[in-house]
């Protein structure tokens, strides 16, 4: 049981969807937060696009799927 | 082995990092500006700060090393162990801590749990940052030797004079800025090396097949997921739960030395956002640390020792100039450990022992005073204790190693601690003592339960859920704490939906 035993007859395929999977809930997570939440700190006068977290949040996980993709 | 162009490089790199350090002593006026820089610093400079706060020397050295055995798997841990730990301490921590103008890790589990919880937490990180000065004024002053032919002792009294100097007078501002600098000296130097790599093996898609063609060991170098039952240290599994689920959680939530500096943000904002431009940044670690080790696989296929991919690398590819370039970069990489180090333990010392246990209610500049002096005796302390380095060179693995024991129970209590009311301080400080030995036990009896190489990955998980259950039960066993104890210290929606102060 401490090695995962029960987890030798995933393939390494499907282990990668997993990972895929992982970065799916995040992101959709990352996209229920209130756009309030994402700018708090800055003041509503001075919040542009690339203020908005969620973008960021998004670019940073397509670039990690990307990698996991390739290799 | 360095020519003139690069030993004027060194110079000129270790003398501007002493000036530019020394030039924030004059916004150090309170303890919050010495410990938290004013809270008034932006999101890049935080986040580069982090990267390369995390990223040291013996780690360009080690992580190409294992590039060299294992391959593109040891991606993982700037990839996967990075960004998902990293968005959720942006998001869901970080705003906590913040807000709740907080120093230290430890001072959030003394609010939520007991003064308990906070000492032995704080005093275990004391104890491991402690160590850790002397293996790296060690091995910085290995480097300088080697490199420059300056004496040992030398090479570590200048260390420990220049990075000393700054962050005594400057405190985590000095400490946070002159990391800004490193990070870009480190991201030139690896690049350059990585390009000039890449040329010299022919591009990557021919290094791919000369590699994957030098025997069914390498058949597997490129694949970044590896199976459960590999005898290799990173099985997918342990990928999983023990890396994304625990031990990048512990790191990005629960190391000082990290969370600190999201602490002297100027806003929330500005604090949620270094925690995210860092884990850009971080994707491109492996990118320096990992593709030399490959390289190395072409160009030196016949090493005993993983760790020499680099050195030689560096000899056999760079030019002079870029030489003394890389080995900036390498210093920048133990100078920022140091620097990390020596500031977050004297915030540790003055905010979780000298002032609940020592002095409580003195003024604000007898705390600065205390924490100038603490990184003072921090620098003694690792200069003299540097030499144990050399007698047992094996020490900053059992460092880490003895870390990482601690990781596992440390994210439980944190996690159970902001997201569930029940957990009471019994619960914490059980979960705590208990997760910390049931980790010290199964390392000590690792083949007996484990199969694969070094089974830390596992340790860490299988110490998180023993740690995770005894807080549950025990919290369940015991009284639960007031409503209003637990007052800006457990999630609440409300912090995510409403404009209102924790």
């Amino acid at each position: 049981m401490l090695n995962f035993d029960w987890a030798s007859g995933i393939s390494q395929e499907t282990a990668k969807m997993i990972f895929f999977g992982l970065y799916l809930i995040i992101g959709a997570l990352v996209l229920l937060l209130p756009t309030e939440y994402i700018y708090q700190g800055i003041p509503k006068e001075k919040r542009f696009w690339y203020h908005n977290l969620k973008i960021w949040s998004w670019t940073v996980l397509g670039i990690l799927a990307t990698v996991y993709y390739l290799f | 082995m360095l020519a003139g162009i690069d030993y004027f490089i060194v110079i000129a790199y270790i003398v501007g990092m002493l000036l530019l350090g020394l030039y924030f002593k004059k916004f150090v006026n309170t303890s919050e500006d010495y410990f938290l820089g004013g809270k008034s610093l932006p999101f890049w400079a935080i986040g580069m700060s982090i990267v390369v706060s995390d990223i040291g020397a013996l780690d360009f050295v080690g992580v190409s090393g294992q590039a060299y055995r294992y391959g593109v798997s040891v991606g993982n841990f700037d990839w996967v162990g990075s960004v998902p730990a990293m968005l959720l301490a942006a998001f869901i921590f970080i705003p906590y801590f913040w807000r709740g103008g907080m120093y230290t890790i430890p001072e959030y589990l003394g609010r939520r749990y007991n003064k308990s919880v906070r000492t032995i937490a704080s005093a275990t990180w004391i104890l491991f940052f402690a160590l850790d000065l002397g293996v790296l004024f060690w091995a910085s002053a290995v480097l300088l030797n080697v490199l420059m032919g300056w004496p040992i002792w030398i090479s570590i009294l200048s260390t420990a004079g220049v990075v000393g100097l700054y962050t005594y007078f400057g405190g985590i501002t000095a400490v946070i800025m002159t990391d800004v600098v490193q990070m870009i000296i480190m991201f030139v130097g690896g690049f350059a090396l990585v390009f000039l790599g890449l040329h010299a093996v022919g591009g990557w898609e021919n290094m791919v097949e000369k590699i994957i063609t030098m025997g069914p060991e390498y058949q597997s170098h490129f694949d970044i997921i590896q199976p459960s039952d590999t005898t290799s240290p990173f099985p997918w599994t342990g990928i999983l739960f023990g890396l994304t689920f625990v031990m990048a959680n512990a790191y990005m939530i629960g190391n000082q030395s990290i969370v600190q500096r999201c602490l002297t943000a100027k806003n929330e904002w500005h604090a949620k956002a270094s925690m995210i431009f860092g884990s850009a940044l971080k994707m491109f670690i492996p990118i320096l640390v990992l593709f030399p080790g490959l390289m190395a696989v072409v160009v030196h296929p016949d090493l005993s020792d993983g760790d020499q991919a680099l050195p030689m690398m560096i000899k056999s590819i760079l030019p002079p100039g870029l030489v003394g370039l890389m080995f900036a970069a390498f210093f920048a990489g133990l100078m920022s450990s140091v620097d990390s180090l020596l500031n977050s333990t004297a915030t540790l010392f003055t905010k979780d022992i000298y002032e609940p246990f020592i002095k409580k209610g003195a003024s604000d500049k007898h705390y600065l005073k205390v924490g100038q002096i603490t990184t003072l005796v921090l620098l003694i302390f690792g200069v003299a204790t540097s030499p144990i380095s050399s007698d047992f060179p094996g020490i900053y693995v059992a460092i880490q190693t003895f870390m990482s024991y601690f990781q596992g129970p440390l994210f439980a209590i944190l996690l159970l601690g902001i997201f569930w009311k029940r957990t009471t301080q019994w619960g914490g400080l059980s979960a705590l003592i208990i997760g910390i030995a049931f980790a010290v036990f199964l390392n000590v009896f690792k083949e007996h339960f484990f199969h694969i190489e070094d089974p830390f990955l596992y340790i860490s998980w299988w110490s998180f859920l023993v740690g995770f259950i005894i807080n549950v039960i025990v919290s369940l066993c015991t009284k639960k704490h007031e409503e209003k104890d637990l007052q800006g210290l457990v999630f609440n929606t409300k912090i995510v939906t409403e404009n209102t102060s924790i």
